[in-house]
Formats: C-alpha cells, sequence, structure tokens
C-alpha cells in the first residue's frame, strides 16, 4: 500500500516503468480469473500486493499474480528432479473439495510435467479436476466448465499408477457424465404404462413439456380405406355445422358494436411468433392450424414463456351480451376466459378427438411401423387444409372467394385484435397471422372480418391437418391416393386442401409448405438432397426465432449450409438434443413416427389477460376460480400431480399501461412452486396450495397482469378401468389414487368426503394423524365394492376413528346409526386396560378373513434375490398365516417390484444396499406404509421372528454385537422398541419418523421432529404416566449404547430434550426422570458430569 | 500422506491420527490465543519503506492510508494471534505454529505417542491450560479407541473426512470455552492405560509422569464432536471445573 503512493505520485523509481510493462503484457493473455479465491487467498495476495509494484485494477492485479504463480510453479517443476512427462500438455484446474487434496494433486503435476493452474482459465486449464459439483453447476455444466472435460481426481491417480496419461473419458463425473436412470424411473414406468387415457371432459388442456417438432394432428394409420373415409367424414361435419352457424355469423358481422364492448384479445404469443417467423408453416398459410403443438412457437419465442396465453374473444360466441373484460367484473372470468379462448381451444382439441375416435387413437399399432422401418420404404402424406378457418366461414359465399379475407375478432379498423387467420387473396396484399387489425386495414381497407365461430370448429372437432402412413397400405402410387383424397374432401367440404408426400413426418410437412395452396407434392428419397439443400432453415421445425438468428450469426440461412457443419460442432454449440435435431434435419432425417401418444408432462392454465386485482379479496377469489379449471383440467386427463407452480406476471415498475387493451404489458415473471408428498388433483387442496404460493412473492396484488396454475410430477389417477389393478396403483401412487377413485364415482358421500379430507391432511402436513385416516381409507375401501356400505364396524380402526375431524366423524356416526360412539368407548376401555399389543392383533385378523387385499404383500427379497434364502427361512421359522400368503402372492404379483410396505423390507438388506438406493426406496414406499408396520403387526414378519432379526443382523456387522445384545430395545437393525411400544400413540410417532429418516440415523435427528410434532399432539390427550416411563426408558438404553462411543450424540438429544421440557410438560418430566441416570452415566464414563448449559 | 501397504489397519489409523493431533493441538492452541504476538507483526516480514517521510504532505495521506492498513489487518489476520500461519490440511483451513520450538514441541509430543496408539495403550491425549498458579483452568480431551481387534484395511480417506468434521467444528467452538486469564501455561498430557516401562524402548523414556494438580470439585463436560469409524473412535470434549461463573447457569 506504501508503495502504491509513492509510485502513482512520483516515477522517479526506475524498476516501476518495467514492471508496469510486464503488467501490460500479463494483461495480453487476457485470463478469465474466478473472483471466488480472494478471500481464501488474501493473505498472500495482500502481501504481494504491498511488496510488489502497483496494480491499476483488480485484473491486472490477477494477471500478475497469475504469472507470478506460473513462475513459481515453473521454478519448483525444474526443481523437482527424474520427471517422467506423464502429464506434458494436461493442465488443470481443482475444483473444490477433492480427495487427494488440491495441494497433492500440484504436486502430482510438478512431478510429471503436468501444468497447476489455481484460477480457471479458459485458455490454460485442459481439465477440470473435481470430485462433487453443486447442483447449480451440473444444471449449468457449460457455463461452469466451458467446455472442458469435467474429471475426477482418481484419473491422475490412476494415471500415474499405468506410468502413462489414461483417457479421461472413464473418469467423467458421473454427474456430467451421464444422466443415469435413476431407480425411481424404472419403479414409474409400470403406472405410466397403465396410463390408459380416457378423457372424461373435453374442456381439458395437455402441454407436453417435451419438444417436439411435428404436431400429431392425424393418428390415422393408413390401412384401410374407410379410415380415409372417416376423416373424409370429419370434414363433412365440419361443413354441415357451420352451414348453419355460419348464417348466424353474418349477422354478427353486420352488427354495429359499440367500440368499448369490443373485446380485445390478447396474443401475444401468436403475435410474436408470427412478425418474427416469416417461414413458419402457419404463416404462409396464413391460417391457424390447430395444432395441438406448435413447437416453433412454444419454445423459441425469447419473450412468451412457453405458457399458452388465451384470448378473450367477443363474446358472441358464447351468445350472452353482457361483455365482461376483467377479473374485476366478471366473476366467472376463469370460465369464461377458458370457454372463449382460441388457442385454448386449439390446445385442447386433441383430447376431443381422441374422445371422439377412441378406438382409433387406442388401436394405433406403433410397433408395426417401427419394426418395418428398416426394410420398407414408409411413404406419410401430410393432408393440411388451406387456410382452414377462413374456408370455413367463407365457402358459403362464393361472392368472397377471391376477396380478401380473415379471421379475426374484431371489425373495428382501429381494433388492437389480431387476425389469426386470413386467406390467399388477403395474404397477396401483405396480410399475415397475427397482425393488428388496424394494420391489416392499412395493407387492404376493403378487407373483410369474420369473427371466430368456435362452435362450429368445436363441432367438426376441428382437425385441419392430418398425417397418415402408408407404408404399410402398399400403394402403388401415393400421389393418386393423394389426390383422390384431396378430391373427396373438397367434395365433401367444399374447402381445399393441400397434401405433402415424403419419407417421413418432416419430409411430408416440408411437401405440403411447397405444395400449398390447394396443390400436392411428393418428394421421393432421390430428391429429399436437391429440395432441402436451398429450403431455408426456418422452414424447417423446431427452429424458432432465436436459433434462426444464431445460425445466421453463422451465416447458415439454407439448409445446405447447415449440413456443411459437423454434428459435433452443431452439439457443442447448440447442446445435445438441439444440435442433433439441427444435423437431422438438415438431412431430411426423422425417426419419428406417426400416431405416438405423448404422455403430458404437465398441466395448467393461464391467464395473461385482463387480469386486475383491487385487493386480496379479488385475487384470492380469482385463484379459486382458477384451481377450479386446473383441477378440471387433471381430473380430465386423470392424472393428479405433486408439484405445483404459481407463476405470476408482474407489471414492471416503469411499465405503462399495455397497448392492448387489458393485456399484460411488459411483465417481470416470478414463480414459486412446491411438492407435496401425496398426488393431488382436489380443488380444495390446490386452493389451499396456491394460498400458500401466493403468499411467497410478497407482491402488491394491484401489479399482478398474469397468474399461471401449472401442475406437474403427474402421476396416473385413473384406477376405474382396471378394477383388478385397483390395490396396486394404490401401491404405486399412494392412498391418493384411493382417495381419486372415491372422489371420481361420487356415489357415496360420505366416502369422498372422508377421503377429501384425509388427502387434504396428508398433503399439508405430510406426516401426523392423517396416515391413519389414510388407513382407514384403505380399510373402507377394499372392503369389496368401494361405493356400496360402509365397512363393518369390527374393520374400523379404533385409533382412527378418534382422531377424525369431529365433523367427519359426526357424519360417519350417522351412516353408523350411532354405533360409532359406543365403539370408540369399547375401544378405549380395551386400549387402557390391556397395555399389550392383543388387541389390535385381534382385531386385524378379524380383518383379514374378509379383506383379502389387505394382506397382499410383496416381499422385498424380489429384488434382492440374495436375500432369499434368509427370507425363506424366515418364513418356514414363524409358521404364521401370513408369511404364507407372502409367498403364495409373491408369484402372482411378481411383476410388481415395489414392496407393498416398509415392513417387506428386510433391514439388513436395506442396510446393505448403497446409500442412494436405499435413499430412492424409502422415498418410493409412501410415508404411510410406515404406518402399516406400527399398526398392523400380523403382516409384519419383522416383529414376528425380532429374534432372529436380530442374531442375523448381528452375524452381517459384527462391529455391533457388543451393544446389540447388552440392550434390549435398541438391539437389531429395526430397534426392537418400535415394536414393544406401538401401543402407544407418541411413540408410535416416534417411530413412524424414525423409520422414515432411514434406519440406521441417530435419534438426535429424528428428536427435533419428533419433539415438535408431539408438542401439538400434548394438547389433546392426557399425559400418561406409563408414557413418561417408556420414554425414559427408551432414552435410558439409549444412552447406555451410546455413552461410550458417542458422548456428542448424547449430548445433542439431552439439550434438545432440555429445550423442550421448557414447553411441554411431558418432556420436563422425562428430563426430569432421565437426568440424574445420565449423569452418573457420564461420570462412570469420564469422570465429569455433562455440562447443560 | 504417503503411507505404507504393510500396515496393520491400527497403524494406519494411528499415522493419520498422530498427524490429525498434530493439527488438532495446534488448532486448540491457536483458538486459546495463548501466543499473543506483536501489533503488526503477521505474516509481513519485509518491513515497509521509508523515504516518503520527509514529504509532510505526502506524510498526511501516508497517515490515512495507515490507517486503513491497520484496519485491514484487523481484519483479516485477527491481530494478536499473529504466532500462527494459515495452512491447509485435508482442505480446511489450519494454523500452524510459526516458531520452530512450538512446532517442534507439538509435533514430538504427538509423533512420540504414535507407538503406544498402535498397541492402544492411550487412553486420552489432553491440551491442558494452567493459569500462573499451576492450577488447571481447562482441558481439551482427545479420548481414544483404537480397536485392537478389527482386522480389514482402513480407508485412509473415510478416516480422513471424519477427522476433518472435528477440525471444522472446533473453530468453531470458541463460545464454548472460557476466556483465559494472560499469563497462562499449557501442556500437553497423555493417559495411558498402563505405564509403559521404562527402558524397552527410545520412545518410552521420551513421557514422565506427570504431577499436574486435579481438579478439587467435580468437573463439567462439554463434547464438541464424536466419531466412531472402525478401528478408531474418537471424542473430543472440554473439561473444566465447575467454578462459580460456569456453574451458576
Amino acid at each position: 500500500m506504501d508503495s502504491r503512493l509513492s509510485n502513482s505520485s512520483s516515477s522517479t523509481h526506475h524498476s516501476n516503468s518495467k514492471k508496469r510493462k510486464k503488467n501490460a503484457t500479463a494483461n495480453n493473455t487476457n485470463q478469465k480469473t474466478l473472483g471466488v479465491a480472494w478471500g481464501s487467498k488474501s493473505l498472500s495476495a495482500s502481501s504481494c500486493s504491498s511488496r510488489k509494484s502497483p496494480f491499476s485494477d483488480f485484473s491486472s492485479y490477477m494477471a500478475h499474480k497469475n504469472c507470478k504463480l506460473q513462475n513459481q510453479f515453473d521454478s519448483e517443476a525444474s526443481a523437482s528432479a527424474a520427471r517422467k512427462p506423464i502429464f506434458s500438455g494436461v493442465s488443470i484446474f481443482v475444483d473444490g473439495f477433492t480427495v487427494p487434496s488440491s495441494q497433492e494433486l500440484r504436486g502430482y503435476m510438478l512431478k510429471y510435467d503436468g501444468r497447476f493452474e489455481n484460477y480457471f482459465s479458459r485458455h490454460c486449464v485442459t481439465h477440470i479436476i473435481c470430485s462433487n459439483l453443486p447442483d447449480s453447476k451440473v444444471k449449468n455444466i457449460r457455463a461452469f466448465s466451458a467446455g472442458l472435460p469435467v474429471v475426477k481426481p482418481t484419473w491422475i491417480l490412476d494415471s500415474i499408477a499405468a506410468n502413462r496419461l489414461l483417457s479421461w473419458v472413464p473418469y467423467q463425473l458421473e454427474q456430467v457424465a451421464s444422466n443415469q436412470p435413476k431407480l425411481s424411473a424404472f419403479f414409474t414406468l409400470k403406472s405410466s404404462k397403465m396410463s390408459e387415457d380416457t378423457f372424461t371432459n373435453a374442456l381439458c388442456q395437455v402441454e407436453p413439456d417435451v419438444q417436439d417438432s411435428f404436431p400429431r394432428v392425424g393418428q390415422l394409420k393408413e390401412r384401410h380405406p374407410s379410415e380415409v373415409g372417416e376423416m373424409v367424414e370429419v370434414c363433412r361435419q365440419i361443413s354441415n355445422e357451420s352451414n348453419d352457424i355460419s348464417s348466424k355469423k353474418t349477422d354478427v358481422f353486420m352488427m354495429e358494436e359499440p367500440i368499448g364492448e369490443r373485446v380485445i384479445c390478447d396474443e401475444e404469443k401468436l403475435a410474436e411468433a408470427n412478425s418474427s417467423e416469416t417461414n413458419n408453416e402457419r404463416n404462409t398459410e396464413g391460417e391457424l392450424d390447430p395444432t395441438y403443438q406448435e413447437p416453433s412457437t412454444s419454445f423459441s419465442i425469447p419473450c412468451s414463456d412457453n405458457q399458452n396465453v388465451h384470448q378473450f374473444p367477443s363474446s358472441e360466441a358464447t351468445g350472452s351480451s353482457k361483455q365482461c373484460h376483467s377479473t374485476l367484473t366478471d366473476p366467472n372470468f376463469v370460465e369464461n376466459y377458458f370457454k372463449n379462448s382460441r388457442l385454448h381451444f386449439i390446445g385442447t382439441w386433441r383430447q376431443r378427438y381422441r374422445k371422439r375416435f377412441p378406438t382409433l387413437s387406442t388401436g394405433l399399432n406403433n410397433g408395426i411401423s417401427n419394426s418395418n422401418k428398416s426394410d420398407i420404404k414408409s411413404v406419410i402424406l401430410h393432408v393440411d387444409m388451406d387456410c382452414f378457418f377462413v374456408s370455413v366461414v367463407i365457402r358459403n359465399k362464393p361472392a368472397l372467394f377471391d376477396k380478401p379475407v380473415a379471421v379475426c375478432h374484431s371489425n373495428n379498423s382501429k381494433g388492437t385484435s389480431e387476425i389469426s387467420s386470413a386467406n390467399y387473396p388477403a395474404r397477396s396484399y401483405g396480410i399475415r397471422a397475427g397482425m393488428f387489425v388496424r394494420d391489416a386495414k392499412a395493407l387492404c381497407p376493403h378487407l373483410v372480418t369474420f369473427p371466430y365461430n368456435f362452435e362450429a370448429y368445436e363441432e367438426a372437432v376441428s382437425c385441419d391437418e392430418a398425417f397418415l402412413d402408408f407404408t404399410d397400405a402398399m400403394v402403388e402410387d401415393p400421389e393418386l391416393l393423394a389426390s383422390s383424397i384431396r378430391k373427396e374432401i373438397y367434395e365433401t367440404t367444399r374447402c381445399t386442401a393441400s397434401a405433402g408426400i415424403g419419407g417421413n413426418m418432416l419430409m411430408a410437412r416440408i411437401a405440403t409448405r411447397t405444395a400449398k395452396p390447394n396443390g400436392q407434392c411428393y418428394i421421393t428419397p432421390e430428391r429429399v438432397d436437391d429440395h432441402l439443400n436451398q429450403l431455408p432453415v426456418d422452414a424447417l421445425p423446431g427452429i424458432g426465432y432465436v436459433l434462426q438468428e444464431k445460425l445466421k450469426k453463422q451465416s447458415v440461412n439454407t439448409c445446405g449450409q447447415l449440413r456443411m457443419i459437423s454434428k459435433n460442432s452443431l452439439q457443442k454449440e447448440y447442446g445435445m438434443k438441439t444440435g442433433e435435431m439441427l444435423w437431422n434435419y438438415s438431412r431430411g432425417i426423422d425417426y419419428r413416427s406417426v400416431g405416438i401418444i405423448q404422455e403430458c408432462k404437465s398441466i395448467g392454465a393461464d391467464v395473461n389477460w385482463g387480469v386486475r386485482f383491487r385487493d386480496m379479496k379479488d385475487c384470492e377469489h380469482f385463484l379459486i376460480n382458477l384451481c377450479k379449471e386446473v383441477s378440471l383440467r387433471l381430473q380430465c386427463c386423470g392424472v393428479q400431480g405433486r408439484t405445483f407452480t404459481l407463476k405470476i406476471k408482474k407489471r414492471r415498475k416503469d411499465a405503462d399501461e399495455p397497448a392492448k387493451f387489458m393485456g399484460c404489458g411488459d411483465c417481470e415473471n416470478l414463480s414459486h412452486s412446491v411438492t407435496i408428498p401425496l398426488a393431488t388433483e382436489n380443488v380444495e387442496i390446490l386452493q389451499r396450495i396456491v394460498k400458500q404460493l401466493l403468499g411467497c412473492f410478497y407482491i402488491d396484488v394491484k401489479e399482478i397482469r398474469g397468474i399461471g396454475l401449472h401442475v406437474s410430477r403427474l402421476e396416473n389417477a385413473d384406477t376405474s378401468k382396471q378394477e383388478k389393478y385397483t390395490l396396486k396403483s394404490w401401491l404405486t401412487s399412494g392412498s391418493a389414487s384411493v382417495e381419486k377413485q372415491k372422489y371420481h364415482m361420487g356415489h357415496n358421500k360420505h366416502n369422498s368426503d372422508c377421503a377429501n379430507c384425509a388427502s387434504s391432511h396428508g398433503c399439508i402436513h405430510s406426516q401426523g394423524s392423517s396416515f391413519q385416516i389414510d388407513n382407514k381409507i384403505l380399510n373402507i375401501h377394499v372392503s369389496g365394492d368401494p361405493i356400496s356400505t360402509p365397512p363393518p364396524l369390527c374393520q374400523l380402526d379404533v385409533e382412527v376413528i378418534r382422531n377424525l375431524p369431529s365433523e367427519v366423524f359426526s357424519e360417519l356416526n350417522e351412516i353408523y346409526g350411532g354405533k360409532l360412539i359406543d365403539f370408540i368407548a369399547k375401544g378405549k376401555g380395551k386400549c387402557e386396560s390391556s397395555s399389550s399389543l392383543g388387541n389390535s392383533l385381534e382385531d386385524d385378523a378379524t380383518c383379514k378373513e374378509e379383506d383379502l387385499p389387505y394382506s397382499d404383500p410383496i416381499p422385498l427379497n424380489q429384488i434382492f434375490s440374495e436375500n432369499k434364502a434368509m427370507q425363506h427361512e424366515r418364513v418356514l421359522g414363524s409358521g404364521h398365516g401370513s408369511c404364507s400368503q407372502v409367498t403364495h402372492n409373491s408369484n402372482i404379483e411378481r411383476d410388481d417390484l415395489l414392496p407393498s410396505s416398509l415392513s417387506q423390507i428386510d433391514a439388513s438388506v436395506l442396510q446393505q444396499i448403497p446409500e442412494d438406493l436405499k435413499a430412492v426406496i424409502l422415498e418410493h414406499l409412501p410415508a404411510h406404509r410406515a404406518q402399516d408396520f406400527c399398526s398392523t403387526p400380523a403382516i409384519c414378519p419383522g416383529r414376528i421372528n425380532q429374534d432372529s432379526v436380530g442374531v442375523d443382523t448381528s452375524k452381517n456387522c459384527p462391529g455391533t454385537v457388543n451393544h446389540a445384545l447388552n440392550d434390549s430395545l435398541w438391539a437389531g437393525n429395526l430397534p426392537s422398541w418400535m415394536d414393544k411400544f406401538k401401543d402407544s400413540s407418541c411413540l408410535r410417532k416416534l417411530g413412524e419418523i424414525y423409520h422414515r429418516s432411514g434406519f440406521n440415523s441417530q435419534l438426535s435427528s429424528v428428536l427435533p421432529q419428533f419433539l415438535s410434532e408431539f408438542h401439538h399432539l400434548d394438547l389433546t390427550q392426557e399425559i400418561y404416566d406409563e408414557t413418561v416411563n417408556i420414554m425414559c426408558e427408551l432414552l435410558k438404553q439409549y444412552v447406555k449404547v451410546k455413552i461410550e462411543r458417542d458422548i456428542e450424540e448424547i449430548y445433542i438429544c439431552f439439550r434438545l430434550l432440555k429445550r423442550f421440557a421448557v414447553k411441554s410438560q411431558f418432556f420436563s418430566r422425562v428430563y426430569n426422570d432421565i437426568f440424574p441416570f445420565l449423569q452418573a452415566a457420564v461420570d462412570d464414563n469420564y469422570g465429569g458430569s455433562l455440562f447443560m448449559p | 500422506m504417503q503411507r505404507k501397504e504393510n500396515e496393520t489397519p491400527q497403524g494406519q489409523a494411528a499415522s493419520v491420527l498422530v498427524e490429525f493431533l498434530e493439527v488438532a493441538i495446534t488448532a486448540v492452541v491457536f483458538l486459546k490465543g495463548v501466543y499473543p504476538s506483536g501489533f503488526l507483526l503477521p505474516s509481513l516480514d519485509s518491513p515497509s519503506s521509508m523515504p516518503f517521510l520527509f514529504f509532510f504532505f505526502f506524510f498526511l495521506l501516508l497517515l490515512l492510508l495507515l490507517l486503513l492498513l491497520l484496519l485491514l489487518l484487523l481484519l483479516l489476520f485477527d491481530v494478536g494471534k499473529g504466532a500462527f500461519e494459515r495452512r491447509r490440511y485435508m482442505n480446511v483451513v489450519v494454523q500452524r505454529a510459526r516458531h520452530p520450538q512450538l512446532r517442534y514441541y507439538i509435533h514430538a509430543t504427538v509423533s512420540g505417542l504414535l507407538p503406544f496408539l498402535q498397541k492402544g495403550m492411550v487412553d486420552r491425549v489432553a491440551v491442558v491450560f494452567f493459569n500462573t498458579d499451576n492450577v488447571p483452568l481447562e482441558k481439551f480431551i482427545f479420548k481414544l479407541t483404537v480397536n485392537q481387534s478389527y482386522g480389514s484395511s482402513v480407508e485412509g480417506v473415510d478416516l480422513q473426512i471424519s477427522l476433518r468434521s472435528f477440525l471444522a467444528k472446533l473453530s468453531v467452538s470458541e463460545s464454548l470455552t472460557k476466556k483465559l486469564p494472560p499469563d497462562c501455561r499449557w501442556e500437553i498430557t497423555g493417559n495411558f492405560q498402563l505405564l509403559p516401562e521404562t527402558g524397552t524402548s527410545k520412545e518410552a523414556n521420551f513421557w514422565i509422569p506427570t504431577d499436574t494438580k486435579q481438579w478439587e470439585q467435580p468437573l463439567f463436560i462439554t463434547p464438541i464432536r464424536s466419531m466412531s469409524s472402525d478401528p478408531l473412535c474418537l471424542q473430543f470434549y472440554i473439561e473444566h471445573p465447575s467454578l462459580s461463573e460456569s456453574s451458576v447457569l
């Protein structure tokens, strides 16, 4: 610092100028440095700066430092004798904690002619060494590594051991190398397979997250000519429906409507998409393809985050004269919004279509087309109606045929409504879809505009585009067939259609593009290359505005130019998937086959138009409606979700009122999400979650311009179809599916109510009494026909009934004709009188007779076959009825890999499998199964064979023998106290929590959760002396086990206990009882007492 | 860090342990701040130049800058602990004594323990702080158990990672300890399960029985960290007498 001053003030010191030059040269290396290291290296940094020449800024300082470090390294390297040039040319950068440490690695580099960089620089470093990466870096690996290999340190060690430079590829960090399939994916695969979608409601919308460029509109498979006829039938319907409607519409058209009454829609997505993508197919056709997915619009537009932006068309469609524009005035805003939204209509047509032709879509046989692909040249036909929206409207008005016509919401020439479709005469004026009406009118003053007629499109199923797979049809001349189809379409609908034929979906679509309007084109495999060569890149599906701009920067404008670039560099530049897609598409390769049904990944609804709130109440009301909508959509698709994302568009601070009437304008996009343990589609739960999420934003409701709710992590809840799968699906998706099923059937009010409350409990506080209720639902459910009478009294669990909310209880009581109260009283008496587990055992035994599915367990040993022998032994040893059933059922249910409950899992096996696997298994067994374990001892082999478990485990882990035998309560892998005390409600809870956290975790880690839960459990029940005693005994034994080897654990436990003793009488008693014992134990072992501040 | 392959697991564990103890004991001594050092000494071995004292104008500026520098030093080096320098051990920032004698004392003591550690004879190693009257004020105790019957090989890396947590915990546990009065003294003592026979080896002669005063009052224990990973079980805690100020609570 001192010298810095002197240098800047006077240049008397000669040496300084030299140094400055050196700095300048160092600067030229242009190193990208990471500033992180500043803190840790501060000592050397500051000492360095005080001694050395001044640095104009941080970068020159860093450059100098790097230079110095390199010199240092070089001198050290030259000093170390007898180097073997294993790592010559290799320069490593060590990131984070590694074994061996970075200093050791540096030593190796010194020794074997490598280089070691202290600071990351793209130019110097060749390999990044690290053992672990944080999630954020993994996600953004390219930004972190700048494309350099990220390698584990063992690479260096192994290379040294092998005395040569090994390939780094096998040593790549797993996190980066591959997205290894997780066990969870394996488990869920089956459940998703079972999803035979039935769509019960037409108004559902599915948004697949997977980018897929072709709308799979027609899932028709061209095998029988009758199917062609079917499609024609569709078109005929169009014509019929729109005949009567279009007449109505002309009236509307004639009507002069006040300007203010007009509803102007927000179609920002469309607008942006179309203005930017001139070659978008939709644009060239000038009509809106009512396609299900239009990837180029939903994925590549910079500002419209792939939400669906819906518009609010004029209310003629609904036929109501009342015009409600915003959330402020319309109580049913959400409902109307989606009713009138064109994009929503388009987005959901596929479901409607599927519903209409269930046999067609389910009858698809993808296997054939896949298997034949290799030997038979496939032929795909793409049929597309020419400017569909307009054609439907004008085909009854021959006078308008050669006039420019457009379909939009408003006829007002100053309107800001967008044109959604224009016919070819209109296009010749330069009118494009997505234009504002006022601009269009300026271009073409005599443009005739028509409003939408949704009913017409709706009734007609609105399929204006279809892919047909000719491969198996063995048609001699595809062109002939195409023209016959087109002819038939025209004859029946009087709308023209274009057709394209190609070797795959990509080529067929490109062919259609050239064929338009009203023509057809066949691109034979030989002509593919010629055709593609001149094709502009943005004609390819999947290439949107952003990608096009990027390509333009590389001066790539046509597919021919794109083909010059190697696949590797494309993938490096644009990412794996996009790169491959570009490479494939530019060569006309498209592996997708017609008619694949995509699973939806998320379901949601966004409202970004007309959202204005005065206060919180407005907002909440709106959210409730939105939840209803989303819930409805979930129900239509027969799925339930676990992750809920609330997206909010917030007005930017400096943004003015948007140009579009009631539009969202310039907004910040915010989002919060939450994941709950049990999948749901229940409206009330949704509402609660959404309210909670809204709270996370800390936002002024007046600033909100748009709200979207999305549900992801979908699980299939559709169980009504396969009765025999009920148990299985229950096992895979938790009790939620049971709830869902009931909810759907809706015959039994009591059942659904009960279920609702259960799932809401289960979701909001994922632990607690809800498990018992869930269990109860199972009880109700599996007792024969789910919609019939409630289960007999004997099957009810007293504990559960007692914990039910009072409303539910009273309702239940009504159903049972008041017998329930007596039952409870009796159960209570039993419970108090017998401290043993007799009664519950008895109860369960009686249940068992009727309840076959209830005892339907699948042992884990199917997965871990090595353990089979052990399990077998146990089965023999116990001779218990349920166990024989276990083996019996295991044959039937062999395909289900998930064990029915945690109790089926052999703890010793679980202990031996790797940590991550264990975590996945525990996670995938819904938590309430732990409850099974505690409350239904009859099907719990672990308890029955308590002794044998103890022996087995002690054999497995010799280290634990000593203390495992010494005490009784903590012996074994499943501590025996969990069974012993399971009739005490509080300790049962402890057992559950202990279970959830895995078997080997320490008490201190589960205690806080238990204590906090116990706190409110405490209020409802009296303190039993017995419970205190049990708790004391438990802790005593724990102290005994741990005192010798882990005093820290004891210390933590007791400090927690002490903290809770202040709040809870129960714990203060426990604490006071146990404390003397603890101190005595510590004194014995350590000659002092534990210091409890 | 390189260890021979043919060592017994106990031997491996012991050598890791010795290394660790050296670092940990230094860390304890550093934590207690027994070695205050000169005000501006930390790690600046080159004195700053003086020529511009002559310029009055610059002098004023210099004063200002010096003040800034002092602040910086205060922040960065926590003045008063200059007897140590920062080093990395198992990728944790630790301190190392700068004074060769201090360094030697810790190093020699701990490495003297090695043969006994291998045999599992050492029960605990304590760092004891005394006041001027040679009354112990505080003891930092490492209670060790080396499982002699453990047969399989030791994963040195695992052991290191668990030992690492000790250092991390220690660096944040200053609040658990008491403030030492000035002029205190400290020593390293080892509690052996049985006295090493004198004359059997060089190392045995190294150790002399201590006559450290024992506390009259019952003592209190504050555990800091425990670790149990075969063959080594290590517990680290603080012992302090139940003197008035601490036992009030």
